[in-house]
């Protein structure tokens, strides 16, 4: 039976891997299997958290994106942009996904930060600020 | 005539014939006299002490029925006399009872006035302040639905309106903002 690995030690090995240029692919099978034969697959939601905190340190960070309409390269460069001045990251990746009820604008979600300027959370403050009742 | 003759003969006769003269019997008249003593001894003894005795108790009790008669009017005078000093003073009593009374009535309408006035006060200014917090809700459910409306209007327009290059637009706009 296979030693038991920490948790912190699992995320270090893969964010240095993954930092490094090595196949994610590769990473993410090699990880998959490991938690799945030592019964460890409920840690994985932590065990991502601690990747995410060891690529930031390597300069990595990843995110996710929310909008309601297709974002153009350009304007994917330009939160790209954004974030790598809001962390000081190298490298920054997204997980991009569209919501029609934002209306418009965009969500950035990234480690430590998060922007919100949809329509939607526009109306939603317009709504909530200003209620009197 | 007659008479004149018996007269006429009588002063001729001696004096024991006088009274036979005169038709006197000296004897029926010793013993009408002795008669006389006893009667006025038994009188005196038997008739004369009851009489007096019957007399003077009559004369006590009329007395005493006068004295009674002078005590009773003594005591109906003073009855009298206490009765209009008792009318004078439940006069007296019955004047001030009344204007107690009066006093007390009016008192009492002038505290129910001020109380019935405190509570009208009280309810108009209830009713003011209900009026008000309706009013002030009103106000506010009214702000809150043209905030809604606001909203959802905003929404539509937005939704038609807004394409992607609109929104690409949008986003560096807000990414700018937040630099």
């Amino acid at each position: 039976m296979a030693r038991k690995i920490s948790r912190r030690s699992l995320a270090l090995y893969v964010a240095t891997h993954l930092a490094s240029g090595k196949p994610q692919k590769e990473i993410a099978l090699q990880l998959g299997a490991y938690l799945v034969s030592t019964r460890r697959t409920k840690e994985l939601d932590s065990i991502i958290r601690d990747i995410q905190f060891y690529l930031a340190d390597h300069g990595h960070i990843a995110g996710s994106i929310t909008s309601a309409h297709e974002l153009s390269a350009s304007t994917m460069k330009a939160i790209e942009s954004f974030a790598k001045d809001k962390t000081g990251a190298k490298h920054v990746s997204f997980d991009r996904s569209i919501d029609e009820s934002l209306i418009g604008g965009v969500k950035i979600e990234i480690p430590g930060y998060e922007l919100d300027s949809t329509v939607a959370r526009q109306l939603t403050i317009l709504k909530t600020r200003y209620k009197k009742a | 005539m007659n008479f004149l003759s018996n007269l006429a003969s009588a002063t001729e006769e001696p004096q024991g014939d006088l009274l036979s003269a005169l038709g006197i019997d000296w004897q029926l008249l010793i013993l009408q006299i002795v008669a006389f003593l006893i009667l006025v001894w038994l009188l005196g003894k038997f008739v004369y002490p009851w009489l007096m005795k019957s007399v003077d108790e009559r004369q006590k009790n009329i007395e005493d029925a006068a004295k009674a008669a002078k005590k009773a009017q003594e005591s109906a005078a003073d009855s009298e006399a206490e009765t209009a000093d008792l009318l004078k003073q439940a006069r007296k009593d019955a004047a001030e009872i009344v204007a107690t009374a009066k006093l007390e009535a009016s008192n009492i309408a002038t505290e129910s006035e001020a109380r019935a006035k405190s509570t009208a006060e009280k309810i108009v200014a209830d009713a003011h302040a209900q009026i008000g917090k309706d009013i002030d809700k009103a106000r506010r459910e009214l702000h809150d639905e043209t905030l809604e409306l606001i909203a959802l209007a905003t929404e539509k327009i937005v939704r038609k309106k807004l394409d992607t290059k609109a929104d690409a637009g949008l986003i560096a706009e807000a990414l700018q903002e937040a630099k």
